[in-house]
C-alpha cells in the first residue's frame, strides 16, 4: 500500500514555503496547512499581494532602494533632499532606519554588502562602482559611511576611504560616531567602542 | 562534583583530559589546548553540548549549558538564552589549567606561552577577547589576500591593516599589563618551589616594531610580505622570555629548574586570579600528579587555595596519600565515569 501524503499541490507550496529565509520544513508544512485551511479567503488577497510586489517593484539603479516603475524610488526623485551629502550603507534596508530617525536627508547609496574575503566578496561584487560614478557626476561635499561595526564593515570603510580619497579634494568623507547605545551601561561596552564614544564626545 | 577534590582516574586514552577540558570550556568557552573551539568536534561529528551546574561558595546555584555547531553556538544560563558570550562568562568561575606539558611553557616555542597570556587575559580583562578576536579574522582576511592574488591588491589588504593595528594595541597593552602583575607572584613561586634565592625576570617581546605601532612596521616590511604572502609581525607573534638569575631560562637552566618555573607560572596565575577576584579559581589539573616529586608537589599542594575545587585526573594513584582522604574518587573507562 502506497504511502499517504499531502496532495501534490499542498506539496507544491511546501517545498515553495521552505526556500523562505529562516523557514525550515516543520516551519514550512505549519504555514501551508494554516493557508489552507483558511481557503481562498486568504489565499486570493496572499498570492495576489504576491504576484503585484514581484511585477512593479523594482531596484532603483542609483541608490539601491526599492522603487516601482510608476512611482520611481523615494529617495532619488523625492523632493526637498539635500544634494550635497550622501550616505553609503551596506543594504537597502539600512536606509529605513536612517530615515525614520529623521537626522538625515540626504541622498544614499547601498553597497549591497561588505568586502569579505574569506566568503569570496571582493569589492568588485558590491556597487562600489556606480558609487564613484556617481559622485564625480554629482556635486557632493560630505559622504557619510554607515556601515556595520564589525571587521569586514571596518573593512570596507577603510577600502572607500581608500579608493574614494582620489575622486575629489574636496569631498570630505566621514563616519558614523561609534557610543554606547541608550540605555546600555559602560561595564558591557568593548574597548574600542569606548575608545571611540570617548574621541567623539561633545560638549554638554 | 564535590567541593574539594575529585580525582578522575583511569588508563590513558579513557576520556579523563576529555571531560577536563570540557569543563573548561563549558566554564570559560575556550580550550586551553586549542585556539579554536571546532577542534573539539569529535572526528565525523559536527557538533557537541555541554551542561553543567555551577555552586559558588555563597551556595548560589545556576545551570549552564552550551552547544557548538559549525552553525553556530547556544549558551544557556538556568535555561535562558546568553546573546552575548560576555553575559555568559562573566556568570562563570576563574579556571586555572595545569597539565604534565607545562613544561613547554619553558622549553618550547611562543605559541604555548601566546595561549597561556590569552587564556589568562581573556578571564581577567573582558575587552580581550572581542580584541583578540577581530584581531584574528583581520589577519586570516589578510593573509588569504596576500596569498589570493598573484600581484597583491594592495588598497584591499591595507583595509584590514589599519583594523590590524588597532586591535593590536589593546592586546599588546593588556598582555603587557598582565605580565607586570603575574611577574612578582612567579618569582615568590619560584624562590618558594626551588627553596633557593632565584632571581626571576619575564619580559615581553612585541613584534609590532617600534612603538607597538604595527601599521608602520608592516608598511615598512612590504617587500618582505610580497616575497612570503603572509602578515609578518604582529602580536601573533609575540612571545615572552623568562631568565632565572640573569641566564635564559630556556637554554641554560636545568630541567630541575625548568620544571620548577613552569609550575611557578600556573600558581602565579593562581595567585593573580586571587588577588584580583573574590571567589577562588577552579583549578584543573590534568595528569601532573603522577610525574612531580614531592617538593614540587607540597608547593603545589601548599599554594593552592583551600577553598578552591580542585579536579585530577591520573592513570596510577600511586602518590595517593592522606592528605587526598578527603577525596572524591571517579573511575573513567571508556569515556564512561563510575564513581567509587
Ligand atoms: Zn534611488
Amino acid at each position: 500500500m502506497a504511502q499517504v501524503d499531502y496532495p501534490e499541490p499542498v506539496k507544491v507550496l511546501i517545498a515553495q514555503l521552505k526556500r523562505l529565509p529562516g523557514v525550515g520544513p516543520k516551519s514550512a508544512e505549519r504555514i501551508a496547512v494554516w493557508l489552507m485551511q483558511r481557503g481562498r479567503e486568504m489565499t486570493g488577497p496572499f498570492s495576489e499581494a504576491l504576484e503585484k510586489a514581484g511585477e512593479l517593484v523594482l531596484e532603483c539603479g542609483t541608490c539601491g532602494f526599492f522603487a516601482t516603475a510608476e512611482k520611481g524610488c523615494a529617495i532619488c526623485d523625492g523632493l526637498g533632499r539635500d544634494d550635497s551629502v550622501m550616505c553609503v550603507v551596506e543594504q537597502p534596508t539600512d536606509i529605513l532606519p536612517l530615515e525614520r530617525s529623521g537626522a538625515f536627508r540626504g541622498q544614499y547609496h547601498a553597497l549591497r554588502g561588505k568586502i569579505s574575503p574569506l566568503d569570496n566578496v571582493g569589492p568588485e561584487d558590491l556597487r562600489i562602482g556606480e558609487l564613484v560614478a556617481r559622485l564625480k557626476r554629482g556635486s557632493y561635499s560630505e559622504l557619510i559611511l554607515a556601515l556595520s561595526a564589525d571587521v569586514e564593515g571596518e573593512a570596507t570603510s577603510n577600502y572607500l576611504v581608500e579608493v574614494l580619497g582620489q575622486v575629489g579634494k574636496e569631498l570630505k568623507i566621514t563616519r558614523l560616531a561609534q557610543g554606547i547605545s541608550v540605555g546600555g551601561g559602560l561595564e558591557s561596552v568593548d574597548e574600542l567602542t569606548l575608545f571611540r564614544a570617548l574621541e567623539g564626545r561633545v560638549g554638554m | 562534583m564535590k567541593p574539594g577534590i575529585t580525582i578522575f582516574h583511569g588508563d590513558n586514552a579513557q576520556g579523563k583530559t576529555s571531560i577536563l577540558e570540557a569543563m573548561c570550556v563549558l566554564l570559560r568557552l575556550q580550550s586551553p589546548r586549542s585556539s579554536a573551539l571546532a577542534d573539539c568536534i569529535l572526528f565525523e561529528k559536527n557538533a557537541f553540548a555541554i551542561g553543567g551546574n555551577l555552586v559558588t561558595d555563597a551556595g548560589d546555584e545556576s545551570d549552564m549549558r552550551m552547544q557548538y555547531s559549525s552553525g553556530g553556538r547556544k549558551l544557556l544560563i538556568d535555561d535562558e538564552m546568553q546573546k552575548r558570550s560576555a553575559d555568559y562568562i562573566n556568570h562563570s568561575a576563574l579556571v586555572v589549567w595545569m597539565a604534565n606539558d607545562d613544561l613547554a611553557l619553558v622549553r618550547a616555542g611562543g605559541d604555548g606561552r601566546r595561549r597561556y597570556l590569552d587564556f589568562m587575559a581573556s578571564q581577567l580583562f573582558p575587552t580581550y577577547r572581542p580584541a583578540l578576536r577581530a584581531y584574528d579574522k583581520a589577519m586570516r582576511s589578510r593573509n588569504f589576500l596576500l596569498k589570493r592574488d598573484a600581484s597583491p591588491k594592495w588598497p584591499e589588504i591595507d583595509a584590514y591593516t589599519k583594523i590590524l593595528a588597532d586591535q593590536a594595541l589593546i592586546v599588546t597593552r593588556i598582555r603587557r599589563e598582565l605580565l607586570t602583575k603575574l611577574t612578582p607572584f612567579a618569582e615568590q613561586a619560584q624562590r618558594t618551589i626551588s627553596g633557593r634565592d632565584e632571581k626571576l625576570g619575564i619580559e615581553y617581546l612585541s613584534k609590532s616594531g617600534e612603538n607597538d605601532d604595527l601599521a608602520a612596521e608592516l608598511l615598512s616590511r612590504r617587500s618582505e610580505e610580497y616575497g612570503r604572502r603572509i602578515t609578518v609581525a604582529g602580536p601573533h607573534r609575540d612571545d615572552f622570555t623568562m631568565v632565572i638569575n640573569g641566564r635564559p631560562a630556556a637554554k641554560f637552566a636545568s630541567e630541575g629548574q625548568q620544571r620548577t618555573l613552569a609550575l611557578a607560572l600556573k600558581l602565579a596565575q593562581t595567585e593573580l586570579f586571587l588577588s584580583l577576584r573574590e571567589q577562588p579559581p577552579i583549578l584543573l589539573i590534568d595528569d601532573v600528579f603522577g610525574e612531580l616529586d614531592v617538593t614540587r608537589r607540597n608547593a603545589l599542594m601548599n599554594a593552592w587555595p583551600k577553598t578552591s575545587q580542585k579536579l585530577i585526573t591520573t592513570t596510577n594513584l600511586d602518590w595517593l596519600d592522606g592528605d587526598f582522604s578527603g577525596a572524591a574518587r571517579v573511575e573513567i573507562c571508556d569515556g564512561i565515569a563510575t564513581i567509587a
